[in-house]
């Protein structure tokens, strides 16, 4: 069940929520595992044994490599057999569930490969014990909140939160706030960008404007964010009201003089699982004065393999990669001198690189670039002038929302006495969020699948 | 913050839901089954009830719409919201070419070979095309309806609807709140069409309109609850000394008949949500009409609902009218009626629903 229907936050929330805080402390992990299997089998029971059988394999892993953490080679080999084979299986997956087929992409299947994987390479470098008690094990590979797009949350970390933070009201009162926020960042902004990318990419891609293109790739671009960014913040909110504190995921990037400041604030927390977990490991293993670059390339295109397992994902990462590089290399010299040409530069390269997250092959994304650099149909049509003229305050709300711009003087504002007064409005303002969100859902029936296959 | 904040956040948030959901009606709950539960149809099934069902469903609505209007959308539920009137999106792109509609009709008349007329009547959007915002980018109906008429063959007459209805756009030919024609326009279109059918129109002086109700909303209303188009008017034509129906019969889809004695108008619906239901009642696959006429000239009508208002108009001519409803008769359209019984056939439909008119036509082949 998606965070974003009605059914979840009108029905089930409350309910959940009630329940939670009513049951003795000591039942509460199984109480929240018992939910996130009902969550994820609502509708569709036989999706359950794909995370079902992922508990069962790494709980078992974890105990061997526990059981043989002397021999060291060995218990990398098992590490490295399971992440080629839960690749493999992730890839293969993606593959036959397709809007075609009667099979569903099993929910999270991304990113629970992912927290799995992450636990057994902290039992493998004896970061942590390998859990005995299944029930926990359980509860941190599918605990439901972060299912939909993270964050992720190391294993050590989790279970050092669950269930002993006391301050129940503080906890209740933050979580919802953030729940709130991120509900709407789905359902008033994603959605609605979500419409407009979907609207604008029914024109043929052979005869596109220029503007049509780049208001294409914009939108999509803010689509992606704000989507991520409400599911990422609905499960911080979610996981605070369970008190456990999930990291932050995304910062306010749409404003940055550089790819790298930008990825700086791009799914933080996946982006650092790759980091220990990937790159440490190659900078151990290689030790030559390129591996820096080679590294971070390889990285990102494995980032792009994990968004989703086709070309256009791979050449995503592979260009994001590449900047990176670059800008590490010696770019940074001069963009750091000129702030202006940074911005330019960033915004300008990304959205090139962003055409490749959706187009659906790679002479599509050729018709896109082709029309964003003007050898397409013309300037602008009728389509993209309509939507344009339509949405364009719409969109410059969310370019605020999606960049750190005057964010220094709200923060002055914020520790003035008016400000303070407006910060004790803060609940009456979530609440007439949360009223505008029940209308927004209620109002059109989108799909609310995520547009990554995560 | 203080402890006191987040008491005010779980308080405020509890007040919301508690006056949502205590508002939210239970009745019509879907009920789960064994193999609903399984194929996720059930969780569908609640989704769309709480879509409807939720508490303050209509402010929520006009909350939402309100918004996007002010922020610069003029499309709310697929319908364009301008001063005048609501028009409805037309769909881009049709599922069938006019290639395939055209030999549709061929055949139809190669077959029977009976004296067939054929009205297409274009949208609202298409007749107040400059009412819509700059740059909406739509179907061109006048283009496909023009494709038809060239494409079939001499036998069949047709009536250019498009061009008496935009000569006649200053009146009020289309409803503010409805995707359909009013009375007056189709009262326009019957008159050229009966001359191409043989007869002379009843001239519009010997009417008596009358004023049904003048605040009726229709389907575009009902689709985006905006209130500031201003209602429309229901009319009802009547021809004291004209022909008058003595039965009529309504045949339903799942076999049953209604007999509806000497009653062509539901004056019943009138009081029910949807007020253009008046013009033939409860909606049927088929409606048999015969009138005090000592005539032979019997009609067989295939339609789509834009007829219903016209058909008082054709009753002045016939002793006997027949009209095929193709989107409810899906499937038993040629067990309906037998052509070879009429003198003449009109094909009668909306461009809007042309596509599901011929898709039905199809199946009698």
């Amino acid at each position: 069940m998606y965070l974003s229907t009605l059914t979840f936050t009108l029905l089930v929330l409350p309910l959940l929520l009630f329940l939670f805080y009513l049951i003795p402390s000591r039942g509460k992990p199984v109480f929240l595992l018992l939910v996130g299997f009902l969550l994820y089998g609502w509708g569709n029971p036989i999706r359950l044994l794909v995370p079902a059988a992922y508990v069962f394999y790494d709980y078992g892993i974890g105990l061997l490599l526990q059981k043989v953490e002397k021999h060291h080679t060995f218990s990398r080999c098992i590490v490295i057999v399971t992440a080629v084979l839960q690749a493999a299986a992730l890839t293969v997956v993606r593959m036959y569930a397709n809007e075609d087929s009667e099979f569903l992409f099993p929910l999270g299947m991304a990113i629970f490969t992912l927290h799995g994987l992450g636990y057994l390479i902290g039992v493998h470098r004896r970061n942590h014990a390998a859990e005995v008690h299944f029930c926990n094990f359980a509860l941190y590979l599918t605990f439901f909140p972060v299912l939909y797009a993270g964050p992720l949350i190391s294993y050590s970390d989790f279970q050092e939160q669950l269930c002993k933070n006391k301050h129940h009201i503080v906890n209740l009162g933050s979580g919802l706030g953030l729940f709130v926020r991120g509900l709407a960042e789905k359902v008033v902004l994603a959605d609605t960008l979500g419409y407009v990318f979907r609207e604008l990419r029914q024109t043929d891609t052979a005869s596109i404007s220029m503007l049509t293109a780049w208001l294409t790739v914009i939108v999509f671009s803010m689509y992606l964010y704000f989507e991520l960014l409400g599911y990422a913040d609905m499960a911080r909110g979610l996981g605070r009201c369970f008190g456990i504190n999930l990291p932050k995921n995304f910062g306010q990037p749409f404003w940055t003089p550089s790819v790298t400041a930008f990825m700086e604030s791009w799914n933080i927390s996946h982006v650092h699982w790759f980091q220990k977990n990937f790159r440490d490991f190659l900078f151990r293993t290689v030790k030559h004065r390129w591996t820096k670059y080679a590294s971070l390339v390889l990285m990102w295109m494995l980032i792009g393999l994990w968004y989703g397992s086709t070309l256009q994902f791979l050449l995503w990462g592979l260009f994001v990669g590449v900047l990176l590089a670059t800008e590490q290399f010696f770019l940074n010299r001069i963009l750091k001198r000129n702030y202006a040409f940074g911005l330019l530069y960033t915004g300008v390269s990304l959205q090139f690189a962003w055409v490749l997250l959706f187009a659906g092959s790679m002479s599509e994304a050729g018709d896109y670039w082709r029309a964003m650099l003007g050898f397409g149909a013309g300037l602008a049509d009728r389509y993209g002038l309509y939507f344009f003229t339509s949405y364009i305050v719409f969109l410059l709300i969310c370019f605020y929302i999606a960049t750190d711009l005057f964010r220094n003087i709200t923060e002055r504002v914020a520790v003035t006495a008016v400000g303070k007064k407006i910060m004790s409005l803060m609940p009456l303002i979530e609440c007439v969020l949360l009223i505008f969100c029940f209308a927004c859902m209620l109002y059109k029936s989108i799909p609310i699948e995520l547009w990554l296959k995560l | 913050m203080s402890k006191q904040f987040y008491y005010h956040t779980v308080l405020m948030v509890v007040i919301v839901y508690a006056a949502v959901l205590l508002n939210t009606g239970l009745r019509g709950f879907p009920k789960p089954t064994m193999q609903t539960l399984v194929n996720g149809a059930w969780s569908a099934q609640v989704e769309s009830f709480l879509e409807e069902k939720i508490g303050f469903h209509d402010s929520l609505f006009r909350l939402k719409s309100q918004i996007d209007l002010l922020i610069g959308e003029r499309l709310i539920q697929d319908v364009y919201i301008t001063d005048d009137m609501l028009l409805e999106k037309l769909g881009s792109e049709p599922t069938v070419s006019t290639a395939d509609s055209v030999n549709v009709l061929n055949q139809f008349y190669e077959k029977y070979r009976i004296p067939t007329y054929l009205i297409l009547v274009p949208s609202a959007s298409e007749i107040y095309e400059d009412l819509l915002p700059a740059n909406a980018v739509k179907e061109n109906q006048q283009k496909q309806i023009s494709e038809i008429y060239t494409g079939v063959m001499t036998g069949i007459r047709y009536v250019d609807a498009y061009n008496i209805l935009s000569s006649l756009k200053e009146e009020y030919v289309y409803y503010r709140t409805d995707t359909h024609w009013t009375s007056y326009g189709a009262y326009a279109v019957y008159q050229s069409a009966i001359r191409k059918m043989g007869f002379t129109a009843v001239p519009y002086n010997r009417y008596v309109v009358s004023h049904l109700s003048t605040d009726f909303r229709g389907d575009l209303y009902e689709r985006t609850l905006y209130d500031d188009v201003k209602a429309d008017v229901l009319d009802c034509y009547t021809y004291e000394n004209g022909g008058k129906a003595v039965s009529v019969t309504a045949y339903y889809a799942d076999g049953t008949e209604e007999d509806r004695g000497t009653q062509l108008y539901a004056h019943s619906r009138l009081e029910s949500g949807n007020m253009y239901e008046f013009y033939l009642g409860r909606p049927c696959a088929m409606l048999k009409i015969r009138t005090d006429l000592e005539n032979d000239k019997r009609l067989l009508i295939y339609k789509d609902d834009f007829a219903n208002c016209m058909i008082p108009f054709l009753l002045q001519h016939y002793s006997e009218i027949c009209i095929v409803d193709l989107e409810q008769s899906i499937g038993i359209s040629d067990r309906l009626a037998n052509p070879e019984e009429f003198t003449q056939v009109l094909f009668l439909s909306s461009m809007e629903s042309w596509e599901n008119v011929w898709m039905h036509i199809g199946q009698t082949e």
